[in-house]
């Protein structure tokens, strides 16, 4: 479980103040935000790599302390530069040394398998793998690890609708399994298809929480306009 | 830690680039070795048409007075290490007359086919490691850490200390094997070449190419760090060539420069020699005084007078022209002592002192060289006089005994060579720590 009391961040103009949520077993939780500035941040401090101000953030009651990575959780950040991952090294080259790091390759293989991976990419660099590919492989290697919580920065933006649908069969399989999930991001209309509980935060503050369900007896445009516009 | 050896192997000797440039490396390595091994072997040969000349010229010899004034050559050679730095010695090929005259000249020859030697900078084994092997590991440095978005994925697999430290490891296990490989690959087939090295050569090579690794992992140690400073933008391409600018040329130019207006502070050399012709003139000028005052002194009485002030030279103006030249030349020392001191300071200063004394042909080379022309210059003048003025005239006897007339200069490493060690280690553990320290700060942020 993703629990988050009272959190409180400041920096520059970003701020958010006593952000409270909770995500449970088996539950999908998008939190909206209008700026990808915002959500970058918020994955950062959840991630523990930036400090928070004051607040909570626990996994499964571990909580997290200052600048330190927590074990207990998945991130999966919004990939979209492939440069930023180019070790110069081939695909298969570099799962072989994330698996010597204690990954499971077994569970490598069955997110490229639910992606329909060619095990000709394993020979290809980085740098020269199609952006769709890259993504799959990265998301194939932070799911290898397979914890009890997961949580999300905006990952299927700027993605084709194929690689979406790819990526809401695992998302659905990880719900299925009781993996408590939190999606940060400022798409409304995925929310509304993939979240359990959707949240608006604005002006630094969550101003609304409803039921994805519910969302859709609710004029969709109106809740952009007025929250994330 | 076998892990990151595998993928750290994977990623430097996958890459198409990096192949070329390694390749480019030895290739050019090994192609100046070659060179230094045909010039080694040239000097050889000319070594032997220069020990033939100087036998066939003393035996043109009828007086001792012509054996003085003409006297002997005396060849500079190198250690056989020197093939290695034939572009990095401060000294190049030199050699000296020894004769009754009061200057000592150590010239070099541009006559001939020596015209066409000198290659200029950084053309010799030494030079490519030290220009291309530096911009090679400051580039690969760079790129060892990839970026801040990637540190943060795999720091959620393991502890950002480990990954850091065990990557650095691992990727200067194999291009420190890969140029340790390449020097001592060389060096045996020097060997193979027929090139003979003996046991302290052997030490004094193992010893360079120690500090050569060394100094190639500050390069690599400092390109992180530079990567880390310029948060891994792309300007740092502007940055990366700056800082290779001022290590490797701008600091050992300025360190030149340095000693050079050190050496200023030394008497000109022709001052010294004026100095010696004054007091040589001065003893002349009491013989033609002699001579004005008994113009009609039988020739007997003359030699006689001849042989006493030849005695009185040797005994005075003799040894305090030699006493010149040796303070001259200790002052020279001071200078050397106060260049290396301050060579010692940084890397690549230390790596163009070191490289120097390497090769046999540096700085403590020179005065090794110049010590054993006032000691030989001092026999010389003995025996010429002796000779001269007591000796049997009828047959003229060589002063030069075996091979004295071949200076051969040895290989040494600088006295300051540990010192300069722990420095180049100091600075490459700085930096390890520093860019450990900041990019600790930029992936978790405060």
């Amino acid at each position: 479980m993703i629990a988050i009391k009272n959190l409180t961040l400041e920096k520059g103009d970003f701020y958010l103040s006593g952000l409270s949520l909770e995500v449970a077993e088996g539950e999908i939780y998008f939190l909206l935000n209008r700026l990808d500035q915002d959500n970058d941040f918020l994955f950062r401090t959840l991630s523990g790599f930036q400090a928070a101000g004051s607040g909570e953030i626990s996994y499964d009651g571990n909580r997290l302390l200052g600048a330190e990575h927590p074990q207990t959780a998945v991130f999966i950040d919004r990939v979209n530069d492939r440069a930023d991952f180019d070790t110069e090294a081939r695909l298969g080259q570099w799962f072989d040394f994330l698996c010597a790091q204690g990954l499971g390759r077994e569970n490598i293989y069955k997110t490229l398998l639910v992606g329909n991976f060619h095990e000709r990419q394993l020979k290809k660099m980085v740098r020269d793998l199609a952006p769709e590919t890259f993504k799959l492989a990265y998301l194939a290697v932070c799911l290898a690890a397979d914890s009890a919580n997961v949580v999300i920065n905006d990952f299927i933006k700027g993605a084709e609708k194929s690689f979406e649908l790819k990526f809401n069969k695992l998302l659905l399989q990880k719900k299925a399994g009781g993996r408590s999930i939190l999606f940060l991001g400022n798409d409304i209309f995925y929310a509304s298809e993939i979240a359990d509980r959707v949240g608006f935060i604005k002006n630094g503050r969550l101003m609304f929480e409803a039921a994805a369900a519910d969302l859709k007896d609710m004029d969709i445009k109106d809740l952009y306009l007025k929250f994330l516009n | 830690m076998l892990a990151f050896l595998r993928f750290e192997r994977r990623r430097l000797f996958g890459e198409k680039k990096n192949l070329i440039f390694l390749g480019f490396i030895s290739l050019f390595s090994a192609y100046f070795v070659w060179s230094g091994l045909n010039e080694q072997r040239q000097f050889q040969a000319e070594k032997k048409i220069f020990i033939n000349f100087e036998k066939e010229k003393f035996s043109q010899f009828v007086t001792y007075a012509q054996y003085g004034g003409f006297g002997f050559r005396l060849l500079y050679e190198a250690s056989p290490l020197n093939l290695f730095f034939v572009n990095s010695s401060v000294l190049q090929d030199v050699e000296s007359n020894i004769d009754g005259l009061e200057t000592i000249k150590v010239e070099s020859s541009f006559k001939g086919n020596k015209l066409f030697l000198k290659r200029g900078y950084f053309k010799d084994f030494a030079g490519i490691p030290f220009i291309f092997g530096s911009l090679f590991m400051l580039y690969l440095g760079h790129l060892a850490l990839v970026s801040p978005a990637y540190l943060r994925f795999m720091t959620g697999r393991m502890a950002l200390k480990k990954y850091y430290a065990l990557t650095t490891a691992a990727r200067l296990f194999w291009l420190d094997l890969f140029f340790v490989s390449l020097g001592l690959g060389l060096f045996f087939l020097v060997q193979l070449g027929g090139v003979a090295f003996s046991g302290s050569e052997k030490k004094i090579f193992l010893s360079y190419l120690l500090f050569l690794v060394l100094l190639l992992n500050f390069f690599y140690l400092l390109g992180q760090l530079t990567s880390v400073l310029v948060r891994f933008r792309k300007v740092f391409f502007l940055w990366f060539f700056i800082i290779w600018f001022i290590c490797i040329f701008l600091l050992p130019e300025s360190n030149r420069i340095s000693v050079f207006n050190k050496s200023r502070v030394l008497e000109s050399a022709e001052k010294v020699n004026l100095e010696k012709f004054r007091t040589l003139m001065a003893l002349e000028k009491k013989f033609r005084d002699y001579l004005k005052v008994n113009p009609a002194a039988p020739l007997d009485q003359i030699r006689q007078m001849q042989k006493k002030f030849a005695v009185q030279f040797i005994n005075n103006s003799f040894l305090l022209n030699t006493g010149l030249e040796t303070k001259y030349l200790r002052d020279v020392e001071k200078v050397i002592a106060s260049h290396e001191r301050q060579s010692v300071l940084f890397p690549t200063t230390f790596y163009h002192f070191l490289s120097g004394e390497a090769s046999g042909k540096g700085y403590y080379g020179y005065l090794d060289f110049m010590d054993y022309i006032i000691g030989l210059r001092n026999r010389f003048m003995q025996f010429y006089l002796k000779n001269r003025y007591e000796g049997n005239e009828a047959t003229v006897e060589s002063f030069v005994k075996n091979d004295e007339n071949i200076f051969r200069s040895r290989s040494r490493l600088p006295k300051t060579f540990w010192f300069g060690l722990l420095v180049t280690v100091f600075y490459g553990a700085v930096f390890l720590v520093l860019a450990y320290w900041l990019l600790r700060r930029q992936v978790f942020q405060p």
